[in-house]
């Protein structure tokens, strides 16, 4: 039988309908996250940030009638794909939290954020630690590096703001298992380099299966950057260790100075944690908390995963990576910098909440509260006694925070070439330890190559 | 001309809905198919880190950059690279050298065969990212193989730092782990292979007076060889491109001695902290690409010359 004419009505039709469904789904889709009028939505990679920050939000939202509601989606790698993946599709969050001087001038530069800039104003500011003021502005530094063509900050405008600083912190943080240093007889925390090697060694004697140092070395950069760094700063002073990763033969990684700094840094080799070289971060701390090592590298961040992870913050001695008797710096502190920001989206639907929020986040009972929860470095100013605010491992820590030429800060790396690649460089070290494939001068040597290339290309 | 030669006249409406069936198809393969590959292929010569609004275009630098040019890309490359290699060549040849004998043991055994097809299976079936896990923690310092090995008075076989914390095992260690996940489909294969021989070869050949041995090794292995040009090929794929393992077990570690490419195209992708990198790891993909065109090319010419 033939079809009647207008048989391809309906088809048409449906086709027509499908689109129009298609296109009214795609229409609907944006709103979702970004919460408009009084619901602010925040999204964060650090799961320790959640519980504390939905409890400053429940405050919050007593005071100001507008309630925020906080996501986690971790780990980093997954965060920044949630977020690539939110801007292309237009459904970014009200606000992010963000890693402070990178992810911020990175999802700035192409329009993501909105520039805080003449929000903040000095009043704002004062409240903060006076060292970290500027963490979140694009500074002459940032915004020169951001002229290259390839540069991921490129776009950014001297003097815009992305975030303001959320927690504080820095790496090279040494956390000891108490009890145990006790049982062998190490009664406080090692002021020294040898002394610290000293307390390994008494450790390992007692405890020899879980005596060791756990560090996460699935990601290279954890030995270099928290370990062997922060000892090498003491142990040469600012200029030399700067010139390790220069371009002058005579100061670089396989100089003496380079390699008497990593043949310092081996004589961890016999106390490592077995199989550390495979542990992630997370695992590293992990096997800490749980008692299969007895000290563990991190940073200041690390003492909120070992507390969610049971660990018994009385039980934990924290002192920074020490410095060799012989240093060229004798009482080394450590510079706080900004490690954790907060920043606005640009396609918000109510900046003025948004920004009521971060101003709430700012004040210092607020910010105390906040790091007390997370136990996580706040970014205010909290007086002659810390601990009194944020507890005693806390307050240990923010004690041992320094500045000037005597404080190391791994927050700055102007000293590296631009296309500097941390993992490439902290793999040849691991070479050295702990695998022990190459002794400290094959090792500087390929440091050294491996630098100089990034120079040559400069 | 006859009524009956005359072409059926389709009447408009057929066509449309036709038509409406097929619209939805096409616009599918033209979303994921064309444009994705349109779309990598034009990245593979721009920088982009996925936020930026516009791509900068730089070219065949990508590709320079990958294969010799840059000091940060090249040497890793280069290793994974070699480190590619070595899985390419122990990875097909191990999962023949297992799989075939396995699916000959099986397709000799007259009691309980669906059971032991079953077992042997086992490993594709739960392969993913839970049994990865599973294996690093069995290899780990303090896990099951050194506890077994140990217990064997194998002491000396024992890795203090892992099997995955050496680097002179841990390469060595996740090509028995990718043999491991990839024997269950080789010896599914082998054995469709081995039922389809016709038994008078084989018969004859034992009347003949051929024992098991030669009867495997002059008769049966010539026969399937075609089948092991397939597993030859899908283990070369799965070495070339395929980097799941590698991933969840070593990261590319300890230090990059695991590194391979599979691994490193999805680091720049994924793992390049916001450099705009997702250029050369395009880049990287479609070099794979090439190159598992060129050995599925002399796979073709082998099989055609095996047959």
């Amino acid at each position: 039988m033939t079809p009647p004419r207008s048989a391809w009505r309906p088809a048409l039709a449906a086709l027509i309908t499908l689109a129009l469904a298609a296109t009214g789904t795609a229409a609907c889709g944006g709103d979702d996250t970004s919460g408009g009028g009084k619901t602010l939505t925040m999204w964060t990679f650090k799961q320790s940030h959640v519980k504390a920050l939905q409890k400053v939000a429940d405050s919050f939202a007593k005071e100001s009638g507008i309630t925020v509601k906080v996501e986690a989606y971790g780990p980093d790698d997954a965060f920044v794909t949630k977020v690539q993946a939110a801007a292309q599709t237009k459904n970014l969050p009200d606000l992010l939290e963000v890693h402070t001087n990178g992810d911020d001038l990175a999802f700035g530069a192409p329009g993501l954020l909105t520039d805080l800039a003449k929000d903040v104003d000095d009043a704002w500011l004062a409240g903060y630690l006076p060292a970290i003021r500027q963490d979140g502005v694009v500074t002459e530094q940032y915004y020169k590096q951001s002229l290259a063509q390839d540069a991921k900050t490129h776009g950014i405008k001297l003097g815009q703001r992305f975030s303001v600083p959320l927690t504080v912190g820095t790496f090279g943080i040494v956390y000891a298992n108490k009890q145990r240093l006790a049982d062998a007889g190490v009664t406080g925390a090692p002021a020294t380099w040898e002394e610290f090697i000293a307390a390994l060694g008494k450790v390992k004697a007692k405890y020899p299966d879980n005596g060791g140092v756990s560090i996460g070395l699935k990601a290279p950069t954890t030995g270099l950057e928290w370990f062997l760094q922060p000892m090498a700063y003491g142990l040469l002073g600012a200029d030399k260790f700067h010139a390790l990763f220069g371009k002058d033969k005579a100061g670089t990684f396989s100089s003496p100075a380079g390699v008497q700094a990593l043949q310092t840094y081996g004589q961890v080799q016999p106390y490592w944690h077995p199989g550390t070289q495979s542990l992630d971060i997370d695992a590293a701390d992990l096997a800490f908390a749980q008692g299969k090592s007895t000290f563990d590298i991190g940073g200041t961040f690390t003492l909120a995963f070992l507390a969610q992870n049971g660990m018994d913050a009385g039980n934990v001695i924290t002192f920074p990576v020490p410095v060799p008797a012989a240093g060229a710096i004798k009482n080394m502190t450590l510079a706080p910098f900004t490690l954790t920001g907060v920043s606005v989206s640009s396609t918000t639907k109510n900046r003025a909440g948004a920004i009521q929020w971060l101003k709430y986040l700012a004040k210092a009972d607020v910010s105390a509260m906040f790091a007390k929860e997370a136990l996580d470095v706040p970014p205010t100013d909290l007086g002659a006694d810390p601990a009194a605010a944020v507890g005693p491992a806390l307050g240990a820590m923010i004690k041992a925070f320094g500045s000037g030429p005597s404080a190391y800060n791994p927050g700055d790396t102007t000293y590296r070439p631009n296309s500097y690649d941390g993992p490439t460089v902290a793999s040849a070290l691991m070479d050295y330890t702990p695998l022990a494939k190459k002794s400290a001068e094959q090792a500087g040597a390929e440091m050294t190559k491996v630098i100089d290339s990034y120079w040559a290309k400069q | 001309m006859t009524v009956a030669s005359q072409p059926k006249r389709r009447a408009p409406g057929e066509a449309v809905w036709g038509y409406a069936f097929v619209l939805p198809a096409i616009g599918l393969f033209l979303v994921m198919g064309v444009y994705t590959i349109v779309y990598g292929f034009s990245l593979s010569f721009a920088t982009w880190n996925g936020f930026q609004p516009h791509w900068i275009w730089v070219g065949l630098q990508n590709y320079a950059d990958l294969l010799w040019a840059s000091p940060r890309y090249a040497p890793r490359v280069h290793q994974a690279a070699l480190n590619t290699f070595w899985v390419m060549l122990a990875v097909p040849v191990l999962t023949v050298v297992v799989s075939f004998p396995l699916a000959v043991l099986l397709n000799s055994v007259r009691r309980l065969r669906t059971l032991l097809r079953s077992v042997y299976f086992v490993p594709q079936v739960t392969a993913g990212i839970a049994v990865y896990f599973a294996w690093q923690y069995v290899l780990q310092p303090d896990g099951a193989v050194n506890a077994l090995l140990g217990a064997l008075g194998l002491g000396s076989l024992r890795q203090p730092q892992g099997f995955l914390g050496n680097p002179d095992t841990a390469l060595a260690t996740l090509i028995v782990i990718t043999v491991w996940s990839a024997v269950p489909v080789s010896m599914m294969l082998y054995l469709a292979g081995l039922q389809a021989v016709d038994p008078a070869l084989t018969e004859a050949a034992q009347i003949d007076g051929a024992g098991p041995w030669r009867v495997t090794r002059d008769i049966v292995w010539p026969l399937v060889r075609p089948i092991t040009a397939i597993v030859v090929l899908l283990s070369l794929r799965d070495s070339l491109q395929g980097f799941q393992t590698f991933l969840i077990m070593t990261n590319g570690g300890p230090g990059n001695h695991t590194n391979v490419l599979g691994l490193e195209t999805y680091r720049l992708a994924f793992l390049s902290q916001l450099d705009p990198t997702l250029g050369l790891s395009s880049a990287l993909g479609w070099m794979l690409f090439v190159a598992a065109l060129v050995l599925a090319a002399v796979n073709l010419r082998v099989m055609r010359r095996a047959t």
